[in-house]
């Protein structure tokens, strides 16, 4: 599997910053967890260049330089510190958002696909009504009430995740639910969740993880455009999209207070699209592994 | 009860009042949609063009290094946080190249022509305010470009995958052993086929562009959905955004429809028959 990954250099690419991003973040989420745990802040930014939260008016608005490489605020934070300190925010995001999406879709999915009938019909009449609208505006609606804090947003995107993956599940459970080797878990008397999991849930898996993977993308890129907006974010505590919100005061003299964190993004998002891709031939056959 | 009160009032287009402005909030999306409109619509036809031309270009030239470049393009733009792009493109056209104005809806010395309309750009070709007119659409070629931008990368995508599948096709083949030229095969034959499946994207593209706007409007400080949905984030304006969900929707319900019947117009073998 690696191999085949490794033959493409987009998967290459891809693959790299992936493993680059989710290891900083569990090494920086970490320390953050830990620092707000034993009370002692400095914790939380020992492998940063800089202290993101240090107020230093005479550094203010900086251009690139090889002391402060993403130039610094209009309050004098140093910018790529502060990208680094938000990372791993955005990595609990995706993860969360897309396992729970996968969880929530494979149960009502399977169910859809392998019942059909009435419950086929409402469980897809309501996937169909959260496709219909765009995820940003449904996520903002349901948010809103929530008072619009980070653990509020990830609930709400969760409540809009799930239905690209009930549709997935359903697709598959058709798929397999009329072959003989379920036939035969069923004259062998095998439980329902047994039926479920270890037949129908595993058997469908694999094109679900490449698309899944594309899709921690998406979740950080709609994150991030929330953040953007002023949802979900805990000041001070820094979001890239805040920043980039934040930077816009600074065009056009100072552009990188916006374009760095905006930039940041895009890698990590094109990161998961090429790895995602790449899985996604893979899995589909179209390149032998 | 609340809700099935709600339920009752929104049935009868009654969305409440905004708690800050005091105004109905149908008045007040009736007042910004129509400008956000005037920016998705556009950019909605705006990307399927570019999607449909650099999908054709892609496909014609698979696996060279256009093929690849198209590729890396669209996906960088796909990737891109929409904020992004209208920064960057904001930075340099309009600031460092000073083509456009960065900001605004419109040169706000000029004076606004009567409302005939709810669309300002109507009612400045209705009452022949051509000044006012010129600076609305300079005002409005950046976001709506920024908005196309975010949103084509999906049909290049598609655009690529059929027009490869048909160039596969018997027709194709026919057309070419008629002695068409290659060219006119892949842009007038294939394409033409090839366009029908985008059709069905339209609706999608346009929530796609709704919501993109949104964030896009922001950037460029232009007073639409976008600016109303922000200050009632700001405010915690429950009512307004609620309104907006449901506005959005039913346009995108109505976008459904009209994809529905320009691919009956389109492609004859949908059609109904009676």
């Amino acid at each position: 599997m690696l191999k085949a990954i490794r033959r493409d250099k987009g998967g290459l690419v891809g693959l790299v910053i992936v493993v680059a991003f989710l290891l900083w973040s569990l090494i920086q989420g970490t320390l953050e967890v830990l620092a707000g745990y034993l009370k002692k802040p400095s914790l939380g930014y020992t492998l940063l260049p800089h202290n993101p939260f240090a107020l230093n008016f005479q550094y203010s608005l900086l251009p690139p330089s090889s002391r402060f490489p993403f130039g610094t605020n209009a309050n004098g934070e140093d910018i790529l510190s502060r990208i680094l300190y938000a990372m791993p925010r955005d990595a609990f995001v995706a993860i969360v958002v897309v396992l729970s999406a996968i969880a929530i879709g494979a149960v009502l999915g399977i169910i859809s696909g392998y019942f059909g009938g009435i419950v086929d019909e409402a469980i897809m009449r309501i996937t169909d009504a959260f496709l219909s609208l765009p995820a940003l505006i449904l996520v903002i609606a349901i948010t809103l009430p929530l008072k619009a804090t980070y653990l509020g947003t990830i609930l709400g995107l969760m409540v809009v995740w799930w239905p690209t993956y009930a549709r997935f599940f359903r697709a598959q459970t058709l798929k397999v639910k009329n072959m003989d080797f379920i036939s035969a878990a069923k004259l062998g008397n095998v439980s329902p969740v047994k039926l479920f999991y270890s037949y129908i849930f595993l058997n469908s898996i694999d094109p679900i993880i490449a698309y899944a993977t594309l899709d921690f993308g998406n979740v950080i890129l709609t994150y991030s455009t929330l953040a953007f907006l002023g949802i979900g974010i805990s000041p001070p505590i820094p979001e890239l999209g805040e920043m980039a919100a934040d930077g816009l005061s600074g065009l056009p003299q100072a552009w990188w207070w916006s374009v760095f964190p905006g930039m940041t993004i895009l890698i990590i998002v094109v990161g998961f699209v090429l790895l995602g891709d790449r899985l996604q031939d893979i899995v589909a056959g179209r390149i032998a592994y | 009860m609340q809700i099935v009160d709600y339920i009752l009032n929104v049935l009868h287009g009654n969305l409440g009042l905004d708690p800050f402005y005091k105004v109905p909030v149908t008045t007040l999306i009736g007042k910004y949609l129509p400008r956000t409109l005037e920016l998705v619509i556009p950019a909605t036809i705006l990307s399927v063009v570019i999607g449909l031309v650099t999908g054709a270009i892609a496909a014609s030239n698979r696996n060279k290094p256009t093929d690849y470049f198209i590729r890396g393009v669209y996906l960088v733009t796909w990737a891109s946080p929409p904020f992004f792009v209208a920064t960057v493109l904001q930075l340099v056209v309009a600031y460092y190249l000073g083509l456009l104005p960065p900001t605004g809806t419109v040169n706000p010395l000029l004076p606004a022509p009567k409302d005939i309309t709810p669309f300002p750009i109507l009612n400045a070709m209705l009452t022949g305010d051509w000044s006012y007119f010129w600076s609305l659409v300079h005002h409005m070629v950046l976001p709506t470009i920024s908005i196309a931008l975010v949103s084509f990368g999906i049909v290049t995508r598609i655009a690529r995958a059929s027009m490869l599948d048909y160039m596969e096709s018997d027709f194709a083949r026919l057309s070419l052993m008629k002695g068409l030229s290659r060219r006119k095969v892949v842009y007038g034959v294939v394409l033409r086929n090839a366009s029908i499946p985008i059709v069905t994207l339209v609706a999608l593209l346009f929530g796609y562009s709704v919501a993109g706007a949104v964030v896009i409007e922001d950037v460029y400080d232009y007073h639409g959905m976008g600016y109303f949905i922000t200050q009632a984030i700001e405010n915690l304006d429950y009512t307004s955004v609620l309104g907006t969900t449901i506005v959005v929707g039913i346009s995108i319900i109505i976008a459904n429809l009209v994809a529905d019947i320009l691919y009956g117009i389109l492609d004859p073998r949908v059609r109904v028959v009676e």
